[in-house]
C-alpha cells in the first residue's frame, strides 16, 4: 500500500521535473535567440526593446552564466513563484496569469462538470443496448461532434446565438463601463452580467466534451453487457433504471474518473481557442496576444502551469483510484 | 467485400474532391489570391463568386488555394507521424533494453496538453510551413506507438515467431517479416485519424496566428476576419466567416466518415477491438 503510494509519487515528481527541464531547456537548444528577434535587430521584431528591457531580460535568464547555474536560478526563481517578466506587457507574468486564471478556470470547471454529466447519461442511453438504430444515431453524432475544432463550434454558437438570435453579446467577459452601483444588489447583477457573457463559450466547450464523454461511457456500457452481475440483477426482474443507476454506474466510476482527468488537457486548449473568438480576457486571450507580441515568458508561463495542472490532476486522480472500484473495495 | 455504409463513400469522395482540388488549384482558382482586385469587403458578383476580403482579395481564390497548402501540411504531418509511431512502436515491443525509455517519452508525450507546447514552440522557432509540420509530426505519434508496441508483443509470444526463431532467423528477419505484417490491420486508421489530428490543428493554430508561414490557408482566413472588432456589423461578413468555416468542417467530416468505415469507428457493435479503442481514444483526447 504504501510502496504504491511512494511509486506513484515517484513516477509523477518525474513527469514533473522533466515538464520543467523541458521548458528550461526548449528555448536555449531551439534555434534562433528570443532577446534578438524581439530587440529589433530583425526587421520584423513585434515589440522593440529598449536597452533597459533587454538588460532586465538578460538579467532574469542569467544568460551570460553557465547553462547549469543558470537552471539553478531558473530553480530557485520558480520555488518562490517567480515565472518572469512579460516582454510586451512589462509585467510579471505572475501577476498577468493571476488577473486571468478565475475567467478560465470558471469556464473550464463548468463545461466538464455539464460535459461529464449530460455526456455520461447520453453514453450510457446508447451503450446500454448495443449496436441498436438509438445507439448508432447517437454514436454517429458524437463522433462527428468530437472531431470538429473547438473554435468552428464556437463560430457555430456565435453565428448562432449572438449573430442571428442577439440573445447572447458577441464579446467580451462582461459589460465594460458600467456603473453597478453600490450594495449587495450590484453584486448578483455583476455575477448575472459574467454569466451572461459566459454561456456561449462554456456551451462550445461543454458541447465539444459531451460528445467525447459519451464515446467513452458508451465503450464502457456496452462492455458491462455479459457481466454476470449485471444478467443477475436483470434475471431478479429489477428494473432497468435502476440497475443503470444503482448497479452499473458505480462499477463504471473507475473508467470515467480517468477519462474526466485526461480530459483536462483537451479542454484547456480548447478553452484557449474559445476565449479567442468570444474575446474572454482569460489565459487564452493572454496566450493569443503572447503570439502575436512574441512574448516568450508568458508563453512559456502557461505551458508550465498548464502541463503541471494537468499532472497534478491525473496524480489525484490514480490516488482515489482504489477508492473507487467496487470491486477492489471490498477486497479490504 | 464487406458492405460499408453510405457515409464511407460520401466521406471518400469528398476527400478525392479536396485532393483534386488541391492538385488543380491553380487552374481552378479564378484570380490571384494575394491581389487587391475589387473593393473590399464586397458582396459577391460574378466576377467574385464569394465576394472580396478586407483587402480586396478573392475569397474563392482563397479558398482554393487553402485546400492545397491545408493538404500539404496534412499529409506531410500524417507521413512522419505514422513512420515514427511504427518505428517507436516496434522498437519497444522488440528491443527490451528500449522498453521502458521509449514507453516513457510516449507516456510523458501523451500527458502533456499539446496546444501551450505547439504555441510555445512554434513562437521560439517561427511558424514557417516546415516547422509546423515538424512540430505536428513530430507531436502526434504516442498514442500508436502504443497501439504498434501492444500488437508486437502480442505477436512476439506467439507460434509462428517462436518457429521462425527456432529456424534460427534473426531478429531484423522476424521484424521484418513477422511483426511488422502483424501491425498492418492498424495503418488505415491511423492515417485517417493523423489527418484529421493535422487538419484539425493546423486549422486552430492558424486562426490564433500561427499558420503556415506565408501560404494562404483556411484557418488563416478565420484569423483575418476575426482580427476586425466590428466583423459583424459589416454586411459582408458571412463571406468572411462562411466559406472557411464550412471547408473545415467538411474535410474533417470526410476523415470521420471515412474512419466509421474502416471498422474503428462509432458504428462498432463493441467497442473491444484493438483497432476501435485506440482510434476512439485519438477522437476523444481531440488532437491525439
Amino acid at each position: 500500500m504504501l510502496r504504491d503510494f511512494l511509486w506513484l509519487c515517484g513516477r509523477y515528481l518525474a513527469l514533473a521535473l522533466s515538464v520543467v527541464l523541458v521548458n528550461f531547456f526548449l528555448p536555449r537548444l531551439l534555434p534562433g535567440d528570443p532577446l534578438d528577434f524581439s530587440s529589433g535587430d530583425g526587421l520584423d521584431a513585434a515589440v522593440p526593446l529598449t536597452a533597459s528591457a533587454r538588460a532586465e531580460l538578460e538579467a532574469y535568464y542569467h544568460l551570460d552564466d553557465p547553462i547549469l547555474s543558470q537552471l539553478w536560478s531558473y530553480l530557485g526563481d520558480l520555488v518562490t513563484g517567480d515565472l518572469g517578466f512579460s516582454i510586451s506587457r512589462s509585467a510579471p507574468v505572475g501577476d498577468l496569469i493571476l488577473d486571468r486564471l478565475p475567467w478560465t478556470m470558471s469556464l473550464l470547471l463548468v463545461s466538464l462538470l455539464l460535459s461529464a454529466a449530460i455526456g455520461t447519461a447520453l453514453g450510457m442511453v446508447a451503450g446500454w443496448r448495443p449496436g441498436k438504430r438509438r445507439d448508432r444515431v447517437l454514436m454517429s453524432a458524437s463522433g462527428m461532434l468530437a472531431a470538429i475544432p473547438e473554435f468552428l463550434i464556437a463560430i457555430g454558437l456565435l453565428l448562432g446565438g449572438a449573430v442571428g438570435l442577439a440573445w447572447f453579446p458577441l464579446f467580451g467577459g462582461e459589460t465594460v463601463f458600467t456603473d453597478w452601483g453600490g450594495g449587495p444588489s450590484s453584486f448578483v447583477r455583476r455575477a448575472f452580467d459574467i454569466a451572461w457573457h459566459l454561456t456561449l463559450p462554456a456551451a462550445t466547450l461543454a458541447l465539444a466534451g459531451v460528445a467525447a464523454f459519451a464515446l467513452v461511457t458508451r465503450d464502457v456500457t456496452a462492455g458491462l453487457q455479459h457481466e454476470p452481475w449485471l444478467v443477475a440483477a436483470r434475471a431478479k426482474g429489477l428494473d432497468e433504471r435502476q440497475i443503470a443507476v444503482r448497479h452499473a454506474l458505480p462499477n463504471m466510476a473507475p473508467p470515467l474518473v480517468t477519462f474526466f482527468g485526461l480530459r483536462l488537457g483537451g479542454v484547456l486548449s480548447g478553452a484557449l481557442v474559445v476565449e479567442r473568438v468570444f474575446s474572454i480576457p482569460g489565459l487564452g486571450q493572454l496566450g493569443f496576444q503572447a503570439i502575436g507580441a512574441r512574448d516568450y515568458p508568458v508563453l512559456q508561463a502557461l505551458f508550465l502551469l498548464s502541463s503541471l495542472g494537468v499532472l497534478l490532476v491525473a496524480f489525484l486522480v490514480e490516488l482515489s483510484y482504489p477508492r473507487l472500484d467496487p470491486g477492489r473495495r471490498s477486497d479490504r | 467485400m464487406r458492405r460499408r455504409p453510405l457515409l464511407f463513400w460520401l466521406g471518400t469522395a469528398l476527400l478525392a474532391g479536396f485532393v483534386s482540388i488541391a492538385i488543380l488549384a491553380p487552374v481552378l482558382a479564378p484570380h490571384d489570391p494575394r491581389q487587391p482586385l475589387a473593393l473590399p469587403l464586397s458582396a459577391p458578383t460574378r466576377d467574385h463568386l464569394l465576394g472580396t476580403n478586407d483587402l480586396g482579395q478573392d475569397i474563392l481564390s482563397q479558398l482554393i488555394h487553402g485546400t492545397r497548402s491545408t493538404l500539404i501540411v496534412a499529409l506531410s504531418v500524417t507521413a512522419i507521424s505514422t513512420a515514427l509511431s511504427w518505428i517507436v512502436g516496434l522498437a519497444a515491443g522488440f528491443i527490451r533494453r528500449l522498453e521502458g525509455l521509449l514507453m516513457g517519452l510516449t507516456d510523458l508525450l501523451l500527458a502533456l496538453p499539446d496546444l501551450p507546447l505547439i504555441l510555445l514552440v512554434l513562437t521560439l522557432i517561427g511558424a514557417t510551413r516546415i516547422n509546423l509540420i515538424l512540430v505536428l509530426g513530430l507531436l502526434s505519434w504516442p498514442a500508436f506507438a502504443r497501439v504498434v508496441r501492444a500488437i508486437v508483443i502480442g505477436a512476439r509470444i506467439s507460434p509462428y515467431v517462436e518457429a521462425s526463431r527456432s529456424l534460427g532467423a534473426s531478429d531484423a528477419h522476424i521484424t521484418m517479416r513477422h511483426l511488422l505484417p502483424a501491425t498492418l490491420d492498424a495503418l488505415p486508421t491511423k492515417l485517417v485519424l493523423t489527418m484529421r489530428y493535422a487538419v484539425f490543428a493546423e486549422a486552430t493554430l492558424a486562426f490564433l496566428g500561427l499558420g503556415a508561414g506565408e501560404a494562404i490557408g483556411w484557418g488563416g482566413m478565420l484569423n483575418e476576419a476575426f482580427r476586425d472588432p466590428l466583423l459583424f456589423s459589416r454586411p459582408a461578413w458571412p463571406w468572411l466567416v462562411l466559406p472557411p468555416t464550412i471547408a473545415i468542417a467538411a474535410l474533417i467530416l470526410a476523415t470521420v466518415w471515412v474512419g466509421g468505415g474502416l471498422g474503428g469507428g462509432p458504428t462498432t457493435r463493441r467497442g473491444t477491438t484493438q483497432r476501435g479503442n485506440s482510434g476512439r481514444q485519438m477522437v476523444i483526447s481531440r488532437g491525439d
